[in-house]
């Protein structure tokens, strides 16, 4: 998963982003005002936006109008200090999937961050369930059938994002966007390494494959 | 302290003018009646004594001898009291009393013509006529006439009681009137004073949430309310401005405190998200430190902006000297020195004599610095900022002037508010609160003074600080520096 902090005060981007890195292994990226933002939004698949108010160029709710009229469906998480229900209410109706007032735990940043990802691709549920394969994004477990599998971060990272998108075939750049920050085109040639490896964990034995190679085109995760 | 009622009072005041009135007339109807009647009894006595009168006749051919014929004397009125009288002759003398005439009583012809007397406990009215001529002619009328001297006396006790009936009518009529008037009174001055009521709890409706006084119609025609209406109308704008500016402060000092915790708490939560090694914690615990220094900064600030407002709306001061202005301003240069180094800016003072002012020179240098800082952020790298400090009239004037991009014009209205950052960003390129500006104008408006700004955007920006050169801004004791908040 890929997630852009749009955020002036550097030492708190800072800190959700590490958060974000080393709890939910997602990938960040940083902008520091309204151009930035919108320039690195409108360039790069985010699976979340996360978005302060008060910006230098331009606000963030100027940011979030110019993404939505874009036709962006990215979901985007709002950080303000205003708590007034007006202006809360405003930013819903302007497009903003959800919001949180400062100061905010980074705990329930997180968890809210899930939750707009896993919505943002269709999937009400934390657990996430391909055939007997099931994914639990909370603790990030996997079973399959009554096993319980083990997997490095960024295997669990590769699965997750393809069981998000089950069933639809993801091409390697797709993969590389979304679990790096930009730049992930030095990481191109170790995919194939951890398809293979996710490959050789799920099956083990006579279990039919999960994570199938279509040339040319990607990877799906399909019974 | 005394309660005191303006209805009774009303009521009392009205009674006592009615309880007058009442006496008053009570005593001159009672006084007429009296007269009246004692000259109806008068003049009925007067024609009774000349009835009388007319019962003396001549003795035929006496040579003028006289006689009181009583065997036409009319019946008494009264049988009980009858009237008293006595006939003289002036030269036969007494001639006749009444039948009846009391033991003992003697009547002489003295000088009043009307008096009262007693007699057996029984009021008298008496008269007395003189020269009363004899209606018989007699015969011959050879002699010189003789003439009547006549005292009637009739009792009076009927009268009295009459009197006294007439009195008691008066005063019992004139209860009733009082009473009406009473509750006359009673019911006016209640619906006369029935606005005041509305107007007090119309005031009771007033609060924090709802600072409109409602006024009845009924209550601003009232010619008598009106001076206190337009008090508490003026008294509740000015307590409204001074609230609405506290919430504001209050609000806005929140609103800006939450970012700068939001911070601290995302380094400390981060940190703590999962074990760290040595480093990782020292890191951390400077990063914890520099976030705290910054909400202190911001605390610090808001305190001296809360302050400073509160010396502009009128607080008092103590700690006031005369001081140097000029001197003010090299400190202010000396401490922006670093600044504008870091910046490669030149602050250049034109040279100025002392100008005496009355303040405490702490506040003078904040204005200065605060004005500094800013002229320092927004110039560009080797220009000059220019402070000058000049005498006019009765003002004394001290300019700051940049060569910066200038401030543009929707946001000039607004730089002297407090938070206020034209470029909508809490902390990039400006690196203060926003607040810096907001201390400057309410210390130089609690001396007296006004700031303004005067931008042309590519050409710089001109801060012009005036203050009243002979105002001393010491208050004496109980009286309010004039107010100077806008």
């Amino acid at each position: 998963m890929r997630v852009l902090i749009v955020e002036d005060e550097s030492r708190l981007a800072e800190n959700i982003a590490r958060s974000l890195r080393e709890i939910a292994g997602y990938a960040v990226d940083l902008a520091a005002d309204g151009p930035q933002g919108l320039q690195l939004a409108s360039r790069n698949a985010y699976d979340l936006i996360i978005l302060d108010l008060m910006l230098p160029g331009f606000d963030g709710r100027q940011l979030l109008v110019q993404l939505r009229e874009a036709g962006q469906q990215t979901p985007v998480l709002i950080l303000t200090a205003r708590d007034d229900k007006e202006s809360l209410v405003t930013l819903l109706n302007s497009g903003a999937d959800d919001y949180l007032t400062k100061p905010f735990d980074l705990g329930e940043l997180l968890a809210r961050a899930k939750v707009l990802i896993r919505r943002g691709k269709g999937q009400p549920s934390p657990l996430l369930t391909v055939g007997d394969l099931q994914i639990n994004t909370v603790d990030h477990t996997v079973r399959r059938g009554e096993r319980a599998i083990t997997l490095t971060a960024m295997e669990y990272r590769v699965l997750e994002y393809l069981a998000h998108r089950s069933g639809a075939v993801v091409s390697k750049s797709e993969l590389l966007e979304h679990l790096y920050d930009y730049n992930w085109e030095k990481f191109s040639n170790v995919i194939e390494v951890y398809i293979s490896g996710l490959r050789r964990k799920l099956n083990d034995g006579k279990q039919r494959q999960l994570i199938h190679t279509l040339r040319n085109q990607g990877y799906t995760l399909q019974e | 302290m005394r309660r005191n009622s303006i209805q009774n009072r009303l009521i009392a005041s009205v009674l006592l003018s009615q309880a007058l009135l009442t006496i008053g007339l009570a005593v001159t109807g009672v006084a007429y009646t009296y007269w009246r009647l004692l000259s109806t009894l008068d003049s009925g006595m007067q024609s009774h004594a000349l009835r009388i009168g007319a019962l003396v006749r001549y003795v035929d051919n006496s040579n003028g001898k006289v006689y009181f014929d009583d065997s036409l004397l009319p019946p008494p009125l009264d049988p009980e009291r009858p009237d008293l009288f006595v006939v003289w002759a002036s030269r036969s003398g007494l001639l006749f009393r009444s039948p009846g005439w009391p033991e003992g009583l003697e009547l002489q012809p003295g000088e009043d013509l009307h008096w009262n007397l007693e007699y057996a406990g029984t009021p008298y009215h008496a008269l007395r006529l003189t020269r009363v001529k004899i209606l018989d002619r007699g015969e011959g009328r050879a002699f010189r006439p003789q003439t009547l001297t006549i005292i009637y006396a009739s009792p009076t006790s009927h009268l009295r009681q009459q009197v006294k009936a007439a009195g008691a009518y008066i005063a019992l009529i004139s209860l009733g009137l009082m009473l009406l008037t009473l509750g006359l009174a009673f019911a006016g001055v209640r619906s006369g004073l029935r606005p005041l009521q509305t107007l007090a709890s119309q005031a009771g409706l007033v609060s924090a949430r709802n600072w409109e006084l409602r006024i009845p119609s009924k209550v601003e025609q009232v010619e008598e309310l009106r001076p206190l209406v337009e008090a508490m109308t003026q008294m509740l704008d000015r307590l409204r401005r001074s609230f609405e500016l506290q919430r504001q402060f209050l609000a806005s000092a929140a609103h800006e405190l939450k970012t700068p915790v939001a911070v601290l708490k995302s380094t400390l939560q981060q940190t703590l998200q999962r074990p760290r090694n040595n480093e990782e914690y020292q890191l951390a615990l400077e990063h914890s430190l520099e976030d705290l220094g910054r909400l202190e900064q911001l605390l610090l600030s808001m305190l001296r902006l809360a302050r400073a407002e509160q010396w502009a709306e009128g607080a008092l001061r103590r700690d006031l000297e005369e001081i140097d202005i000029a001197s003010t301003l090299l400190e202010a240069m000396e401490r922006a020195q670093p600044l504008a180094e870091a910046h490669h800016v030149r602050i250049d003072l034109a040279e100025a004599g002392a100008l005496i002012f009355r303040a405490d020179p702490e506040d003078l240098q904040t204005v200065w610095s605060n004005l500094l800082e800013n002229a320092i952020r927004y110039s560009p790298e080797g220009s000059t900022i220019e402070l000058k400090l000049g005498r006019e009239a009765d003002r004394l004037e001290v300019q700051v002037s940049d060569h910066g991009a200038g401030v543009p014009a929707k946001d000039l209205p607004h730089i002297f508010e407090r938070f206020y950052r034209g470029d909508g960003s809490r902390t990039r390129g400006s690196g203060g609160f926003g607040l810096g500006l907001a201390i400057a104008r309410a210390l130089v408006e609690a001396y007296g003074g006004t700031i303004r700004a005067e931008s042309e955007p590519g050409h710089g920006t001109r801060m012009t600080v005036t203050l009243p050169a002979d105002r001393n801004p010491v208050a004496p004791p109980g009286e309010k520096t004039p107010d100077v908040a806008s």
